[in-house]
C-alpha cells in the first residue's frame, strides 16, 4: 500500500471529515466542490478541507452505502456527480452527531478546569 | 476489468470538474485564467494520489497493481532478453534436475514399497565373534515356528524361492515361484487386485498346502490377457493342478514380478533354509527383540550347529528397507546424486541471485528516480518482488517440464537389478509441491535481498552516480565475483564426481574377466524332475543335448557349466592334502563338461583338462583356478595332489541327485586361468571344477560358443532341444556379453548421470562467468575509454578483461579442488569403486574449467576490445 502519510493539512480528526460530509450531503444533492465549499464556509473558514482527500472519503462513504451518487449538472453548467444521503446514511449521521456532541461536551468538561487553573 | 476502469474514468472526470469549478470561481474572484487554474490545482493537491487512494477504497487496486507490475515486469524482461533467457535457463536446469532427482529418490529410496509400514520390517542376522555383517540369517521351517512364538515379535513370515515348472498345452515354462507362509500376505498388508490372497488356512494341518496360486499382475496379463475370469482357472505347476485364487496389483512384486506366489509346504523335516522377517510387538524395543532372538539362536545352534557360526553368537535385526534393493548399492549413489543435485540447485540459485544483483545495480538509477517522484518503498519492493516471482514461476514451470525429460532419461539408464520390483519412478505430487516451493523460495529470497538493498539507496548518490560511472560499485562487484567463485567451486566438485565415475567405469570396462565373453550364449535347461527321476537319465539326456548342439552348424563348442558360468557357484569348505585345515575358508564349486574351457575361452595354465570319458564316468578328478592353486604354499605344484571338498560328501536336497559312490576326495589334474566369479570388481575366489556327472540337478546351465552372432543360432538350438523333449523348458537365453553388461550397468549409470550433472553445473557456471564479466565490461565502458585514450591497445583491453575472468575461475578452481579433496576424504566416493582422485583427473578438470572460463570471458572481452574510445568516454550519462 502507499506509504505516504494521509494528508491531514485540514487538521481534521480522523473520521470527522466523514461526519461533516454526511451533514453537508443531508441538506440535499450536492457535488464534490460544493461539499468542500460548504464545509469551509459553514465553519467560517476554520476547517479547510483538503480537496484531494475529499474524493477518497466520498468513495469510502459510497462503498459503505451511506451516500449515493448520480450524474447531474452544476450551477455553472458543468457535468458533475451529485451526492445525497441514503437511509442508512441518515441513521449513521444521527448516531454520529449525538456521539460527537457527547464527546465534545466531555472533552470540554475535561478541558475547562485546566483552562481556569492556568489563568 | 471494464467496469472498474469505468469507475476510474468517472472519478477522473469528477475531479476535473471539481478543478474547473474552482478555477471558474477564482476567475470570478478576479484572477487571470492560468493563475486561476494553477491555484485550483494547488488547492486540490496531488490529483494522481487522490485518484489512486479513491480507487484503493474499492479494493481493486491490488489486482490492478499486480497486473501493472506483471506487465511492467514482462516488458522489462522483453527489453532485456539476455537476462531473461539466462535466468530462466538457470532456473529451468536447476529446478528440473532437482525435481527429477527427487522423484527418482522418492520412488526408489523413500517410498519404494507398497507394503504396510515397510520401515518396521526386520530381518535377522547372526554373527560369530569376529564375523563382519554379511547378509541375513536363514532358518529352517522348524526354527521359523520357534521364532514366531517369541513374544518380542507381533508377526513373522517367511519366503522361499525355487524353480517351478508350468506345463501348458504346448510348452513348458520355468518360473521362480515364491513360496510364502500362511500369514505372509497379511504381514505385507497389500490387498489383491482380484480374488483373495493366501491365508493361514491354505496350509493345512500337517503342513500340506492347498493347491492354490496367486498371480503377479504381469503373469495375469500374459497368461489370461488381464481377464477377471482367470479366478478359478487352473495352472499345472510341477505337475499339480493349482487353482488361481487371486491377482495382485501391478505395483506389488514380493520377490517376483513375473511369476506367482504359492503357500509354502511346512514339512518340518525339510532343512532347506527359508528367509524369515518379523515385525516387533508394540512397545518392544529392537534391542529387546535382538536379545530374545539371540537366546533362541544359541539354543537352536546347540540343536543344529551346522547353520550357525561357531562361538558366542550375536544377533542383529536389520531394517528391511536398508538391506533390500532400496538400500543396496543404488542407495549410496542416489544419496551422492542428491547431494550433487543440491549443488546444482545451489549453482542455479547463485546464478539467479547474481543476475538479480547485477540487474538491480544497473537499475539503481531507475529505482532512485522512482523513489524521488514518490514511489513508496513497500510499493517498490513489491514491484521488484513481482518481477522475480514471475521469473521464478515461469522458471519453475519450465523446470517441471524439463524434469519430465530428465526422469525419462534416468528411467532408461537406471540399472533395473538395483531397483525394487515395486518402485515406480514418476514425477509425483509431493515432488511437484517440492519444486514449486523451491522455485517460489528462490524467487522470493533472491528477489527480496536485492530489492531490499536497492530500495533504500542514497538517492542523491545513486542519481549522481549514473548507475554506471567510472567508480562502479566496488562492493557489488565483489559480491558478484564471490558468487561466481562459489559457483565455479561447486562445479569443480561436480566435475570431480563425474571424473571419478568416468574413470571407474573405464577401469571396469578394461577389467579382464579371464574368459572370452563374445559370441557365447548361455541358457538354462530345465528338465521336469518327475520325468527324469534318475541321475543316469538326466546325465544321458544332457550329454545327448551337448552332442547334438555341438554338431549344429555355426557352433564352435558347447558345454555344461553348472555354477561355472560367471558369477555363480556353490560354496564348500575344503582340506588340502598334507596341509593344515582352516575353518571357515571356502572354495567355489563348479560342475562342468569336458569342453568347458574351449567354450568359454579360459586358458589352461598347467596340467591338463578333463577328457569326455573322465567326465562321463564321473572320475574323482578336478581342475582348479589359479587363485585356488595359491592356497598351497608358494612353489608347490598342485597338480596330482589331492584335496577334500566337503560339500561332495553331504546329502543334497531333492530334486538334486548325487551320483552314488561320490566321495569328497578329488585329485587335481590341471590349473586354469582365473575368471571373475564374484563380480567384475572383486577378487577372484578360489574355485574347483568337477565333472558335471557328479551331481544331477533338474536344471543345468548350457553355454554355446558360436562362429557368428550368438543369437543367430538360438532358433536352431531351440528346435533341436524341442525335438528331443517337447516338455523341456528353456530359460531366457542370454549372451555372456549381456551378463557382463548387467555388471557395468551401475557404473554406467553413475557415469552418465554424474557427467550429465557436471555438464549442467559447468553450463550454469559458464553462464555465471559470462554474466559477471559482461556486466563488468558494461559498467566500465568509461574506464575502458580512459585507458584506451591513455594508450592501451585493444589487445591490452582484451587481456585485461580476460584476466579478470581467469582470476575468478582460478580462485573458484582452487576452492573447488580443496573442497573435492576434503569431500573425498569425507565420503570416500566409495560408490565409484576403486578409482581415486588423482593428477590426471585434476588436470582434466583444470583444463575443462579454464576453457569454459576463457570462452565465457571471451565474448564480453572482445566486445570491450572493439569499443571506440570516443563513444565510450561519452558513455557516461
Amino acid at each position: 500500500m502507499s506509504t505516504r502519510e494521509p494528508d491531514n493539512q485540514s487538521g481534521l480528526l480522523q473520521g470527522t471529515l466523514d461526519l461533516l460530509i454526511l451533514q453537508t450531503v443531508a441538506l440535499g444533492p450536492v457535488h464534490g466542490h460544493a461539499i468542500a465549499r460548504s464545509i469551509e464556509s459553514r465553519s467560517r473558514e476554520v476547517l479547510q478541507v483538503g480537496h484531494g482527500s475529499l474524493y477518497p472519503a466520498l468513495q469510502r462513504l459510497i462503498k459503505d452505502g451511506l451516500i449515493a451518487a448520480e450524474d447531474g449538472t452544476s450551477e455553472n453548467n458543468r457535468k458533475a456527480r451529485f451526492y445525497r444521503l441514503t437511509k442508512k446514511g441518515h441513521r449513521r449521521l444521527f448516531a454520529e452527531t449525538s456521539r460527537w456532541h457527547r464527546l465534545s461536551e466531555a472533552i470540554g468538561r475535561v478541558l475547562t478546569p485546566l483552562a481556569e487553573e492556568s489563568k | 476489468m471494464i467496469w472498474w476502469k469505468k469507475r476510474g474514468e468517472r472519478l477522473k472526470d469528477e475531479i476535473e470538474a471539481h478543478i474547473d469549478i474552482e478555477t471558474q470561481e477564482n476567475i470570478e474572484a478576479g484572477m487571470r485564467p492560468e493563475e486561476a487554474r494553477h491555484a485550483a490545482m494547488k488547492k486540490f493537491g496531488n490529483v494522481v494520489l487522490a485518484r489512486e487512494r479513491s480507487r484503493e477504497i474499492w479494493g481493486w487496486l491490488w489486482g490492478e497493481r499486480l497486473w501493472q507490475d506483471i506487465r511492467y515486469a514482462l516488458r522489462g524482461l522483453r527489453r532485456n532478453p539476455g537476462f531473461a533467457t539466462v535466468a530462466l535457463l538457470s532456473l529451468m536446469l536447476g529446478i528440473g534436475a532437482s525435481v527429477a532427482l527427487f522423484s527418482v529418490v522418492y520412488g526408489i529410496l523413500i517410498a519404494p514399497y507398497p507394503y504396510a509400514k515397510p520401515n518396521e520390517i526386520w530381518a535377522p542376522a547372526v554373527l560369530g565373534p569376529n564375523d563382519p555383517l554379511r547378509g541375513w540369517h536363514r532358518y529352517t521351517r522348524r526354527e521359523f515356528l520357534e521364532i514366531q512364538k517369541l513374544p518380542a515379535f507381533s508377526n513373522a513370515m517367511a519366503t522361499e524361492v525355487h524353480q517351478v515348472l508350468m506345463t501348458g498345452d504346448t510348452s513348458t515354462e520355468s518360473f521362480y515361484g515364491v513360496f510364502l507362509t500362511g500369514g505372509a500376505f497379511n504381514f505385507i498388508g497389500v490387498k489383491p487386485l482380484l480374488g483373495r490372497t493366501i491365508q493361514p488356512y491354505d496350509i493345512r494341518a500337517g503342513g500340506k498346502p492347498n493347491p492354490v496360486v496367486v498371480l503377479t499382475y504381469g503373469l495375469w496379463r500374459r497368461q489370461f490377457n488381464g481377464d477377471a475370469h482367470a479366478l478359478g482357472e487352473t495352472l499345472i505347476l510341477d505337475g499339480v493342478p493349482h487353482t488361481v485364487i487371486g491377482v495382485m496389483p501391478s505395483r506389488f512384486g514380493w520377490w517376483t514380478n513375473e511369476a506367482f506366489w504359492l503357500p509354502m509346504p511346512m514339512d518340518l523335516s525339510d532343512e532347506t533354509p527359508i528367509n524369515a522377517i518379523m515385525r516387533l510387538s508394540p512397545g518392544i524395543k529392537k534391542e529387546v527383540a535382538e536379545q530374545q532372538l539371540n537366546e533362541l539362536n544359541m539354543h537352536l545352534a546347540q540343536v543344529n550347529p551346522r547353520e550357525f557360526p561357531k562361538g558366542q553368537l550375536h544377533t542383529v535385526l536389520l531394517n528391511y528397507m536398508d538391506i533390500t534393493q532400496a538400500g543396496g548399492p543404488m542407495k549410496s549413489s542416489l544419496n551422492l546424486l542428491l547431494a550433487a543435485v543440491g549443488l546444482l540447485l545451489l549453482i542455479a540459485c547463485v546464478n539467479v541471485a547474481n543476475l538479480q544483483l547485477a540487474r538491480m545495480t544497473s537499475r539503481s538509477r531507475e529505482i532512485a528516480m522512482r523513489m524521488a517522484i514518490g514511489a513508496g518503498r513497500g510499493r517498490l519492493v513489491r514491484q521488484l518482488l513481482t518481477e522475480s516471482a514471475l521469473l521464478s514461476v515461469v522458471g519453475g514451470a519450465l523446470g517441471v517440464l524439463f524434469s519430465f525429460a530428465v526422469v525419462q532419461a534416468i528411467v532408461v539408464l537406471i540399472p533395473s537389478d538395483n531397483v525394487p520390483n515395486e518402485a515406480r519412478i514418476t514425477i509425483n505430487g509431493y515432488v511437484l509441491l517440492f519444486s514449486l516451493a523451491i522455485s517460489m523460495l528462490t524467487g522470493i529470497v533472491f528477489g527480496l535481498v536485492p530489492a531490499l538493498r536497492s530500495s533504500h539507496p542514497d538517492l542523491a548518490d545513486a542519481l549522481k552516480d549514473g548507475g554506471s560511472g567510472a567508480g562502479g560499485s566496488i562492493r557489488g562487484q565483489a559480491t558478484r565475483s564471490g558468487l561466481v567463485v562459489v559457483e565455479i567451486a561447486l562445479s569443480v566438485i561436480l566435475l570431480t564426481g563425474a571424473s571419478l565415475a568416468i574413470r571407474s567405469f573405464i577401469d571396469l570396462l578394461r577389467t579382464d574377466p579371464g574368459f572370452q565373453p563374445e559370441k557365447t550364449l548361455t541358457m538354462r535347461l530345465a528338465l521336469q524332475p518327475d520325468r527324469y527321476p534318475t541321475l543316469e537319465q538326466r546325465n544321458a539326456f544332457d550329454r545327448a543335448v551337448l552332442e547334438n548342439i555341438a554338431n549344429l552348424p555355426g557352433v564352435q563348442a558347447a558345454a555344461i557349466g553348472n555354477g561355472g558360468m560367471p558369477y555363480s557357484g556353490w560354496e564348500s569348505s575344503y582340506t588340502l592334502e598334507g596341509q593344515p585345515r582352516f575353518d571357515g575358508r571356502k572354495v567355489v564349486l563348479s560342475l562342468i563338461s569336458s569342453d568347458y574351457l574351449r567354450t568359454l575361452g579360459i586358458p589352461l595354465k598347467r596340467g591338463r583338462t578333463f577328457t569326455s570319458a573322465e567326465v562321463e564316468n564321473g572320475m574323482h578328478l578336478a581342475l582348479i583356478n589359479e587363485s585356488a592353486a595359491r592356497l598351497w604354499p608358494a612353489g608347490t605344484d598342485p597338480t596330482n595332489r589331492r584335496m577334500q571338498v566337503d560339500a561332495l560328501g553331504q546329502p543334497l536336497r531333492s530334486p538334486v541327485l548325487l551320483a552314488p559312490g561320490i566321495g569328497p576326495e578329488v585329485t587335481i589334474i590341471g590349473v586354469i586361468g582365473d575368471t571373475k566369479n564374484d563380480g567384475l570388481r572383486d577378487a577372484t575366489l578360489p574355485a574347483v571344477y568337477l565333472p558335471y556327472t557328479f551331481v544331477a540337478p533338474p536344471d543345468r546351465q548350457l553355454a554355446v560358443r558360436t562362429f557368428g552372432e550368438p543369437l543367430g543360432i538360438l532358433n536352431a538350438v531351440r528346435q533341436k532341444i524341442h525335438e528331443m523333449d517337447k516338455g523341456l523348458a528353456l530359460g531366457r537365453p542370454m549372451t555372456i556379453d549381456e551378463m557382463l553388461g548387467h555388471e557395468t550397468e551401475q557404473p554406467r549409470f553413475n557415469m552418465a548421470i554424474f557427467s550429465g550433472f557436471a555438464a549442467l553445473g559447468l553450463t550454469l557456471a559458464a553462464i555465471g562467468i559470462y554474466c559477471v564479466i559482461s556486466y563488468n565490461v558494461t559498467q566500465r565502458v568509461h574506464e575502458i575509454g580512459v585507458r584506451m585514450a591513455l594508450g592501451a591497445s585493444r589487445d591490452d583491453i582484451l587481456k585485461w578483461v580476460l584476466r579478470a575472468a581467469l582470476r575468478v575461475a582460478a580462485i573458484g578452481l582452487f576452492i573447488g579442488l580443496c573442497g573435492s579433496v576434503a569431500l573425498e576424504k569425507l565420503v570416500q566416493f566409495n560408490v565409484f569403486g576403486a578409482a581415486n582422485f588423482d593428477a590426471v583427473s585434476s588436470a582434466a578438470i583444470i583444463i575443462v574449467l579454464f576453457s569454459v572460463a576463457l570462452l565465457a570471458g571471451w565474448l564480453p572481452a572482445r566486445r570491450a576490445g572493439k569499443l571506440d574510445p570516443v563513444t565510450s568516454l561519452r558513455h557516461e550519462a
